[in-house]
């Protein structure tokens, strides 16, 4: 009778812990190895590098696109501060991952998102400095690659751009947390249980995050052809 | 926002951000080589209380700010301490589960608490600079380091715009809550979509606008800007080997004594 009371208190304590969830998004400081940490970000140095050189050629082409690419990091960062309402009736923070890389492409993408997971990890407390490298390689790198490749695969398949646009953003989101459960998995052994906690839960953010993304990209579509095309351009 | 509303009220404001990047990275640095528990909550005490008492930040601030990234950590630890044992084995709390027993051991239970001990000390070094230097100066002074220049500007840039940006999100949501934009799951989709598609809109006008007001006033790709005049960091260097040793003797007198 004890026993099994222990176990249903261990149950509920467990159940507790699903809104935690929602305001769980990157690997937090300290969490990962000295020898990982350093991987990670060796890992992301080339793909950051080339972003760098190609951003750099582009400014010194054209001085504008410094000021618009700051903006645009400005407004991810925004974006992905802002709390999104999700199915289960807890509260989430969109990624961005999908917007960012289908309107910058997935280059300038990782850079712009190592700069903002620096500012999250110093002002907001999001992530980390130690664990910046793994982070910028699931958030900035692995998930906009992945939205990326689904927006041009379904463009070229002839599906619409709304399709397109909702599985690139819910599939580069799913793809960075399981990004995550695996550099979690890696180190601390249990890969199933890291899935299991940080990408099946996921599920119903990825797709109000494919949800909201189609929103916005139908109304800049309406509004804002220009820009759109001189990002294009960008 | 965030740490940076304490940051400018700090006492340690005007002290080089230098020192104190290097202060912190190298407390960073140790507290995540050392083995065992008590380093990880020595970094926790010595940084709470040079962060409390020498740099004037208000104590519940510190605790409110250790509180946030807690949530991940609580949830990644569970999950690491959470274990799959064969039946039998001897566990602290557990439920059988198909012929297996989930649940938590004295050995995963230690290890878990190493990595939240270890976490929450790497956390208070890198609020010891999150907390007393703006975020302007923190790119003052990576600039110095060599950091490249592209990368500092883009910083300093985005970090202007985040607070242009906020400003018109904040109120943009404002009035669709007040006018019953968010009250069911469809309408907040449709709702944070317009919203965040205007703020895009907004983003690029503006951008536009400060362009035209930079080139007016001879802006040729760079922006370069005077450093402050700072404090030496002379007491950090000095407290950075105090610090530095206390971690690794206790590290040494855990390994040694304990382990």
């Amino acid at each position: 009778m004890k026993r099994s009371l222990v176990n249903t208190y261990f149950l509920l304590a467990l159940a507790c812990l699903i809104p935690l969830r929602a305001s769980a998004m990157h690997i937090g400081e300290g969490m990962l190895p000295v020898g990982w940490s350093i991987a990670w970000g060796v890992v992301c140095l080339p793909f950051v590098v080339y972003g760098f050189r190609s951003i750099g050629k582009r400014v010194s082409a054209t001085p504008k696109v410094k000021i618009l690419l700051a903006m645009c990091g400005a407004f991810a960062f925004v974006l992905s501060a802002l709390k999104i309402p999700s199915v289960t009736g807890s509260c989430s923070h969109p990624t961005g991952v999908g917007l960012a890389a289908i309107l910058f492409g997935p280059t300038i993408t990782s850079v712009l998102g190592l700069i903002v997971l620096v500012f999250q990890a110093l002002l907001l407390a999001h992530g980390g400095i130690t664990t910046l490298g793994a982070n910028t390689f699931s958030m900035a790198i692995a998930g906009p690659i992945v939205s990326w490749l689904v927006f041009r695969g379904m463009k070229k398949l002839k599906a619409s751009t709304g399709l397109s646009v909702f599985f690139a953003a819910a599939l580069g989101d799913l793809a960075t947390y399981v990004v995550t459960s695996l550099q979690l998995g890696v180190v601390y052994g249990g890969l199933v249980k890291f899935l299991a906690v940080f990408a099946l839960t996921q599920i119903p953010l990825a797709i109000a995050e494919g949800l909201l993304t189609v929103v916005i990209f139908n109304i800049l579509e309406k509004y804002s052809k220009t820009e759109l095309e001189e990002l294009a351009v960008v | 926002m965030g740490t940076d509303r304490y940051a400018y009220a700090s006492r340690l404001r005007r002290m080089d951000p230098i020192a104190k990047i290097l202060f912190s990275a190298l407390v960073l640095g140790i507290c995540l080589c050392c083995p065992g528990i008590v380093p990880g909550l020595v970094t926790l005490l010595l940084m709470g209380l040079l962060c409390v008492r020498w740099g004037g930040v208000p104590g519940r601030v510190f605790f409110r700010f250790l509180g946030i990234p807690l949530a991940f950590l609580l949830l990644g630890c569970l999950t690491i301490v959470i274990e799959r044992h064969a039946p039998g084995t001897s566990v602290l709390l557990g439920i059988p589960v198909g012929g297996w027993v989930w649940g938590i051991s004295s050995s995963g239970l230690y290890r878990g608490a190493r990595i939240v001990s270890k976490s929450l000390g790497a956390i208070s070094a890198m609020y010891f600079l999150a907390l007393n230097t703006p975020m302007t100066d923190v790119t003052l002074g990576l600039r110095r380091l060599k950091v490249p220049t592209l990368m500092i500007e883009l910083m300093d840039l985005i970090y202007r715009f985040i607070f242009v940006l906020w400003e018109t999100a904040a109120d943009i949501r404002t009035a669709q809550d007040s006018r019953l934009g968010y009250s069911s799951f469809r309408r907040g989709i449709s709702s944070l979509g317009s919203l965040s598609s205007m703020v895009f809109l907004r983003a690029w006008n503006k951008a536009d606008a400060i362009y035209s007001a930079l080139e007016s006033r001879g802006y040729t790709g760079s922006l370069d800007t005077l450093a402050g005049n700072y404090q030496s960091g002379k007491l950090c260097y000095m407290l950075a080997p105090a610090v530095g040793c206390a971690q690794l003797l206790c590290c040494w007198l855990e390994v040694h004594c304990f382990g």
